[in-house]
C-alpha cells in the first residue's frame, strides 16, 4: 500500500503524538472534574478532606494515565480487544465464586490490599470486543445475519452475570452500551422495532418476576415518591428539594441547607449533582449539562474522523457509556428515573468509575491520535 | 493492512451506515440532555418557590418553650405553690441502636441513668419523633455542668434548665392546693375528647394539675407556650436558633387564695398524727382562711412521680391521707347539729322557756340514752349541757322535714362553688329524701319515715352526713345572722378578684331566734358548759362561742361506748365562732375517732382560732386596748 509511506499524523513516534491529542476534550474533562472537586470541598464541610483532596489527586494521576493510553497505538487496542473481554468475563465468574459481599451485593474482588469491581472492566471490555467483532463484519451481516448471535451472546453473558450480583444499574449500562454499538454498526430497523416490541412485553414481566424486592421498591417509589417520604421515596424527594430550592442563582458555595446537613443521601457520590444544583442554581447545573454535552459531541466527532471501523465503533461505544452515565444520573436526581446506583462521571467521588471513564477517554483519544491509521479487516 | 481484497463499496456502505447511526445516537443523547435541561428549568425556575418552602421546612423546626406556671399564693402573698429551677438532660429520638449508644455515653457522666434504660427505651416509642426524651432530672449543678460541658460532642444530647413545681409548705396544703404530675395517657385522651390536644401536653417534663386548685384552675395556671425556631440537621438535631421565628411564652396567671398559711400550718401542727379536718371561715365575707385535712402527704413527691410502693402505703393507710376530709369525707355531725334542731323548734312554736326533764334516758318505742342526767332543761341549758333528751323531744315535736328545712338553709346537704372539685353533698334526711333514696327497695315500708328515726336526727345522728366545710358555713351563717354566706376559696385569678361570699341573699331567721341559739353556744364555753375547759382563748376580751359534738360511729347496743380500737372510737367535733360579740371568724373541727368533741376537737379549734384572731389587726387592737365597758353577752 502506498498510503503507508505517506507520513500522516499519529504515525510518528513517542511524544510527538502528543500534539495530536484533542486538548479541548481534555480541557472539558478537567473543567468537569474541577467542578466535582469544588462540590466535594463544599459537601465535605468546606474542607479538602475527606473528599476534595483525594478527588483532585486521583484525577491528576488518572489524567496522566489517560494521556499515556492516548499514545498507545490503536492497533494494540485492537489486538487486546478480545483478551480484555475474556479476562473481564473470567473475573466476573470469579466474583461470583469468591467475591466480597458489600451492601448486599457481590461485586468486589480483592487482590491483596486492592479491591475492585470486575463489572467496571467489562464496561470497557464489551465496547472493545464488539468493535473488534464488527470491524470484520460486512455491512450486510451487521444489518441482520446469523453472525449477530455472537455479539448478542457477548452482551448477554456479562449482563446476566452482573445482574446476578445483583447490580441492576451496571447490568443495564452494559446492556445499553452493547445495544448502542450494535445500533451504530448498522442493525436493521426492522430488528430494532421487533426488539423494542419484545422489550415492551418483557420489562413488566421482568419487574414482576425477576427483580429483587428492593429494586421493585425503587421503581414504584420513583413513580410516586410522595407516598413514602421518609422511606424509599426519601432519596427522590430530598434530591428534588435540593435541586428546586437552588433556584436560578443557587444558595452559594457551602450554603446549601440540604447538602450541608444530611438530608441528601450519598451527597458526595450519586447525589453530588443535586448539591451542585442547590448551591450553584440553574446557572451551575445547566452549565455542567452543557459541558457534558460538549464532551460527548467532541468524542463523537473523534469517532466520525476515524479511518478504522474499530476506532469508530470503540470511540462511539465509550461515548455512549459516558452519555448514559450522565443521562441516568441526572434523570434520577431530577425525579425522572428510579434511584439506581449510577454516579455522575468525573463529578462524583469514587475511584472505580473515574478509572473506567478515564480509560475510556484514553481509548477515545487514542482513536483521535491514530485517526488515519487503517486496520486490516482480519486479525492482526 | 496486507489484505488485498478490500471491498471499497462495502467499506463505504459500512461507513455511511455508521455516520447515519452515530448522528441519530448523538441526536438522541442531545435530546436527552435537552429534556434534562428543561426539567432543570421546571424545577429550579418555575417551581423554585415551592421547593424553597420544603427546604425551609426541612431546615427549621419549631420547638415548644413551656411557659412558667402561675404561682398559688395565700391571702398575704405567701407562696403555696411555686416553681424552682430544674436541671435536666434530654436526648433526641433516634434509631434504637444510636439512641442506646447515646444513653451509654450519658451513663458514663450520670451513672444513675443506666438503671432506667428500659424505661427510657419505652419513652423512645412514645409521642412524636421531634420531642426528645428526658433522661435525667433534678440534677445538681455539678452533674448538670458535667453533661453540659460534654454536650457538644454527644450527638443529640441537650442539658437544659426548666422549671419544676415546688410546694414549700409540704403537706399542709396538699388537698386544697393539690399537686401537678406527669401527663398521663388518660389526660391526653381526655384532652382529645374535648377537642384539640395542646401540643405542650406531649412535651417531656410538662406537668398537669391533678388535684385541688392545681387541677381546677390548670388552664389559668398553665399559660401559653412559646415557640423557638431552631435550625436542625436531617436527624433533627439543633444547629442554631433562629431568633426571628421565635415566640415568647406567656406565663400562667398567679392565683391568690383566701387561705392563711399560718392558720393552715397551725391546723396541721395541731392534728399531728390524728385524722380529721379543720375549716375556718370569715363570718363577714365567707373567705376560707383554713381548710386543712390531716394526716396529709407530701405533694412534692408527686411532681416527679411517686413510686408505686409509696403510693400503695398512702392509699391503704387507715387514716386515709389521700382523702380530703374537709370536703370529701362526710361524717355525722352529732351534737354540733343541735342548733338546727333548736331553730326548727323555735320556728314551729316551741317556747324557748319550755322545759324538758332529763332523767338520762328517753323512751320512744325504745330507750334513747343521754350522756348525763340533766334534770329540767330549757333550750339554753340544753345547748350548754348538750342534753340529748331535750332535742329528742323537740325533734319529735317538729318532725324531720322541719329539721331538714333549717339544715338546708344553714348550708347542709349541698355543695358550694369554691372552685375546686371533690365536694360531697352528704345527706340531710327527710321524708322526701327517704322516699327517693329507697324508691327501688323491694320493701315499701323502707320508703316510709318511721317516727322512731326522728329522735336520733334531733341530735345529729342517723343517716345525717355532713362535711367540715358545711359545718363551717353553718357556724358562720349562725354567727353572721343575716347573710346566706357562701364560702370563697379563690380570692383572685391573675389579679381579677372573685365575688365575695356575702353577696348571696339573706337568711330566713328572725334575730331573736338566732340570738337564743348563739347565747346557748356562748354558754357552752363558759363555766359549766361542755366546751369550757378547752375553749378559753386567753385573748383578753375576745371570747369564743361554740358547740361540742361526739358522733357515734356504730350502734353500741347495750355495750360500752368506749373502745380501744381506733376505728371504733367516736368522732369528736367542735364548731365555734369568735368574738362572741360582732363575730369575725367561724371554725369547724372534726377529729376522726377522736372520742369527745370537747376533748379532742375544741383544743385544736382554740389554737387555730387564736392564730387567725391574732393576725387580724382589728382584733389586735381589741386585745391591746383597755376596755371601756364590759362585754354584754347577747340573749339571756
Amino acid at each position: 500500500m502506498t498510503a503507508v509511506s505517506i507520513n500522516r499524523p499519529g504515525e510518528g513516534r513517542g511524544l510527538g503524538k502528543l500534539g495530536q491529542i484533542d486538548w479541548s476534550l481534555v480541557g472539558l474533562l478537567c473543567l468537569i472534574a474541577g467542578a466535582g472537586a469544588v462540590m466535594l470541598y463544599s459537601v465535605g464541610g468546606t474542607s479538602m478532606t475527606p473528599w476534595a483532596g483525594n478527588h483532585i489527586l486521583r484525577y491528576t494521576v488518572f489524567l496522566g494515565m489517560t494521556l499515556v493510553l492516548a499514545l498507545v497505538d490503536i492497533r494494540v487496542w485492537f489486538a487486546l480487544s478480545y483478551p480484555v473481554y475474556v479476562v473481564a468475563l473470567l473475573l466476573l465468574v470469579a466474583v461470583e465464586a469468591v467475591g466480597d459481599v458489600r451492601m448486599g451485593a457481590q461485586r468486589w474482588l480483592s487482590l491483596g490490599p486492592f479491591s475492585f469491581q470486575p463489572s467496571e472492566i467489562m464496561k470497557i471490555g464489551i465496547v472493545m470486543a464488539l468493535a473488534r467483532f464488527y470491524h470484520g463484519v460486512s455491512a450486510e451481516d451487521a444489518r441482520w445475519s446469523i453472525k449477530l448471535l455472537i455479539p448478542a451472546l457477548m452482551i448477554a453473558v456479562p449482563v446476566g452475570l452482573v445482574a446476578h450480583q445483583p447490580d441492576l444499574g451496571t447490568a443495564l449500562l452494559i446492556l445499553f452500551t452493547g445495544a448502542a454499538v450494535m445500533f451504530i454498526a448498522g442493525l436493521s430497523w426492522t430488528v430494532i422495532a421487533a426488539l423494542g416490541a419484545a422489550g415492551a412485553v418483557a420489562i413488566p414481566l421482568m419487574i414482576t418476576f425477576v427483580l429483587h424486592e428492593y429494586q421493585r421498591q425503587r421503581i414504584f417509589t420513583f413513580l410516586k415518591p410522595e407516598t413514602d417520604p421518609s422511606g424509599a421515596g426519601y432519596h427522590t424527594l430530598q434530591g428534588k428539594i435540593a435541586l428546586g430550592s437552588g433556584g436560578f442563582l443557587g444558595k452559594g458555595l457551602g450554603l446549601g441547607s440540604q447538602s450541608q446537613s444530611d438530608f441528601l443521601p450519598e451527597k458526595h457520590t450519586d447525589f453530588i449533582y443535586a448539591s451542585l444544583a442547590e448551591e450553584f442554581g440553574f446557572i451551575g447545573a445547566f452549565g455542567i449539562l452543557i459541558l457534558y454535552g460538549l464532551a460527548i459531541a467532541a468524542a463523537l466527532r473523534i469517532a466520525a474522523q476515524s479511518a478504522s471501523h474499530f476506532g469508530r465503533l470503540a470511540a462511539t461505544g465509550v461515548t455512549a457509556t459516558f452519555g448514559l452515565y450522565v443521562l441516568i444520573n441526572a434523570a434520577m436526581i431530577m425525579g425522572l428515573a428510579p434511584v439506581v446506583g449510577i454516579p455522575m462521571p468525573m463529578l462524583s467521588y469514587g475511584g472505580t468509575v473515574m478509572l473506567t471513564v478515564m480509560i475510556g477517554f484514553g481509548l477515545i483519544l487514542s482513536v483521535r491520535v491514530h485517526r488515519f491509521t487503517e486496520i486490516g479487516r482480519g486479525a492482526i | 493492512m496486507t489484505e488485498p481484497s478490500l471491498n471499497f463499496a462495502d467499506v463505504n456502505e459500512r461507513q455511511g451506515a455508521f455516520h447515519r447511526r452515530t448522528f441519530i445516537l448523538g441526536g438522541l443523547m442531545g435530546a436527552g440532555l435537552t429534556v434534562l435541561g428543561g426539567r432543570l428549568a421546571q424545577l429550579q425556575l418555575l417551581q423554585a418557590e415551592q421547593y424553597k418552602t420544603l427546604s425551609a421546612e426541612n431546615q427549621f423546626n419549631l420547638r415548644i418553650i413551656t411557659p412558667p406556671r402561675g404561682r398559688i399564693l395565700d391571702r398575704h402573698g405567701v407562696e403555696l405553690a411555686a416553681s424552682r429551677p430544674n436541671f435536666r438532660v434530654l436526648v433526641a429520638k433516634a434509631e434504637k441502636e444510636e439512641f442506646l449508644r447515646t444513653l451509654n455515653q450519658v451513663a458514663q457522666l450520670l451513672p444513675e441513668t443506666a438503671a432506667r434504660q428500659k424505661q427510657l427505651l419505652r419513652e423512645l416509642n412514645k409521642g412524636p419523633d421531634f420531642i426528645p426524651v428526658q433522661v435525667a432530672n433534678d440534677l445538681t449543678w455539678d452533674e448538670f455542668a458535667r453533661v453540659n460541658v460534654r454536650a457538644p460532642e454527644l450527638p443529640g444530647v441537650t442539658a437544659d434548665m426548666n422549671e419544676a413545681r415546688v410546694y414549700p409548705h409540704g403537706g399542709a396544703f396538699a388537698h386544697v392546693v393539690g399537686y401537678v404530675a406527669k401527663v398521663s395517657d388518660k389526660d391526653v385522651a381526655k384532652a382529645r375528647e374535648s377537642g384539640e390536644v395542646d401540643p405542650i401536653l406531649l412535651h417531656p417534663g410538662f406537668r398537669i394539675g391533678k388535684q385541688g386548685v392545681e387541677k381546677a384552675l390548670d388552664a389559668d395556671l398553665r399559660g401559653t407556650p412559646g415557640g423557638q425556631s431552631v435550625e436542625v440537621d436531617a436527624k433533627g438535631r439543633p444547629i442554631r436558633i433562629n431568633t426571628e421565628g421565635s415566640v415568647e411564652p406567656k406565663p400562667g396567671k398567679d392565683i391568690v387564695l383566701t387561705l392563711d398559711a399560718d392558720a393552715q400550718m397551725r391546723a396541721i401542727e395541731m392534728f399531728g398524727p390524728e385524722s380529721g379536718a379543720a375549716v375556718v371561715m370569715d363570718t363577714r365575707n365567707g373567705d376560707l382562711l383554713c381548710m386543712a385535712s390531716a394526716p396529709s402527704f407530701d405533694p412534692n413527691k408527686f411532681v416527679s412521680g411517686v413510686p408505686g410502693r409509696e403510693y400503695k402505703l398512702l392509699n391503704e393507710y387507715e387514716r386515709k391521707p389521700l382523702l380530703d376530709k374537709a370536703i370529701t369525707g362526710t361524717y355525722a355531725p352529732g351534737s354540733t347539729f343541735k342548733m338546727v334542731t333548736g331553730l326548727a323548734g323555735l320556728r314551729h312554736g316551741v317556747d324557748p322557756k319550755m322545759r324538758v326533764h332529763c332523767s338520762g334516758a328517753f323512751y320512744f318505742g325504745r330507750t334513747f340514752r343521754c350522756h348525763g342526767r340533766h334534770g329540767s332543761q330549757d333550750l339554753h341549758n340544753a345547748l350548754r349541757n348538750s342534753c340529748d333528751v331535750y332535742f329528742y323531744t323537740v325533734a319529735l315535736r317538729v318532725g324531720p322535714d322541719a329539721i331538714a328545712e333549717v339544715a338546708h338553709e344553714l348550708g347542709f346537704g349541698q355543695t358550694f362553688d369554691i372552685g375546686i372539685d371533690g365536694q360531697k353533698k352528704g345527706i340531710v334526711p327527710s321524708t322526701a329524701w327517704k322516699r327517693e333514696y329507697f324508691k327501688d327497695h323491694p320493701h315499701p315500708d323502707m320508703r316510709k319515715w318511721w317516727p322512731g328515726e326522728t329522735p336520733s336526727y334531733g341530735i345529729g345522728q342517723g343517716a345525717l352526713a355532713v362535711n367540715a366545710l358545711q359545718l363551717a358555713v353553718y357556724t358562720a351563717r349562725l354567727a353572721n345572722g343575716r347573710k346566706k354566706l357562701q364560702p370563697r376559696l379563690i380570692k383572685s385569678v391573675g389579679g381579677v378578684e372573685r365575688p365575695s361570699g356575702a353577696a348571696f341573699g339573706d337568711l330566713p331567721f328572725p334575730k331573736e331566734h338566732l340570738d337564743r341559739v348563739r347565747a346557748g353556744m356562748a354558754a357552752v364555753t363558759e363555766v359549766g358548759g361542755t366546751g369550757y375547759r378547752n375553749s378559753q382563748l386567753g385573748l383578753g376580751p375576745i371570747k369564743m362561742a361554740g358547740k361540742t359534738g361526739t358522733a357515734q360511729v356504730r350502734n353500741y347496743g347495750s355495750g360500752s361506748r368506749k373502745s380501744n380500737v381506733w376505728r371504733l372510737k367516736d368522732h369528736g367535733l367542735f364548731v365555734a365562732f369568735a368574738p362572741i360579740e360582732n363575730p369575725r371568724y367561724a371554725i369547724s373541727v372534726i377529729v376522726q375517732h377522736g372520742v369527745g368533741g370537747g376533748l379532742a376537737a375544741a383544743p385544736k379549734a382554740r389554737e387555730i382560732m387564736k392564730v387567725v384572731l391574732l393576725k387580724d389587726p382589728e382584733m389586735q387592737k381589741l386585745i391591746t386596748q383597755p376596755l371601756s365597758e364590759p362585754i354584754q353577752v347577747a340573749g339571756l
